[in-house]
């Protein structure tokens, strides 16, 4: 079997619409910002206290700080 | 073994460990048997990347003319061969534009590779004996 013939049977990647992922802004934000904190904590911190210190500073920091720049942008227009 | 001896197989393990983590998220630290971490950065890496496709992002190619495509390519292929085989199996590479998700989608696939870059370095210095 060729490579060629591998790629053609591939059925593709489904997108998140068609598998019905909710499509929300604000939940999207919180799983990357859950997934960028959780990556960083492991790999910064040692122990599991400091860890969990460190998860949620930068979890935290992702989402209210996402949260804050979107109320100062509030009065401008798009 | 000689001193110098050990020292040229401690480099030639780090260099493998390196490559390894290149190849697969969590498979450098596997290697230096940091085995829990590896199975973390392996479900964290990957689940990123995964859903970078999911929501129709990206793989990132250079274009003539454009060069931060150079830097997101960069980016996007220290995700390994996660990329690779993504490239081959997806039908659109070059992700769905019209799609809402579509911006998510590259920030995730990019973010998986920038990840597994820090992972590369993360092993470099495990390796080198500058981290536990």
């Amino acid at each position: 079997m060729s490579l060629l013939s591998v790629v053609e049977m591939a059925p593709g990647f489904p997108s998140a619409l068609a598998i019905g992922f909710p499509v929300d802004h604000f939940l999207i934000m919180v799983f990357y910002a859950l997934l960028v904190s959780s990556f960083f904590a492991v790999l910064w911190a040692s122990d599991r206290p400091s860890r969990t210190r460190l998860f949620t500073k930068i979890f935290g920091a992702l989402v209210l700080g996402a949260l804050a720049v979107a109320w100062l942008m509030y009065p401008f227009p798009s | 073994m000689s001193a110098e001896a050990s020292v040229e197989a401690a480099d030639s393990r780090t260099w493998m460990g390196v490559v390894l983590a290149w190849v697969f998220p969590g498979l450098g630290h596997f290697y230096l048997g940091r085995r829990r971490r590896a199975l973390f950065y392996a479900v964290v890496v990957t689940v990123t990347f995964l859903f970078g496709l999911l929501f129709e992002g990206r793989l990132d190619w250079p274009e003539p003319g454009a060069p931060l495509t150079y830097l997101a390519t960069f980016a996007s292929l220290g995700s390994g061969l996660l990329n690779i085989v993504a490239r081959l199996l997806v039908e659109n590479p070059r992700g769905t534009v019209l799609s809402v998700t579509y911006e998510y989608g590259c920030t995730f696939l990019r973010t998986a590779g920038l990840m597994n870059l820090l992972l590369m370095l993360d092993v470099f210095d495990i390796g080198r004996g500058r981290k536990s």
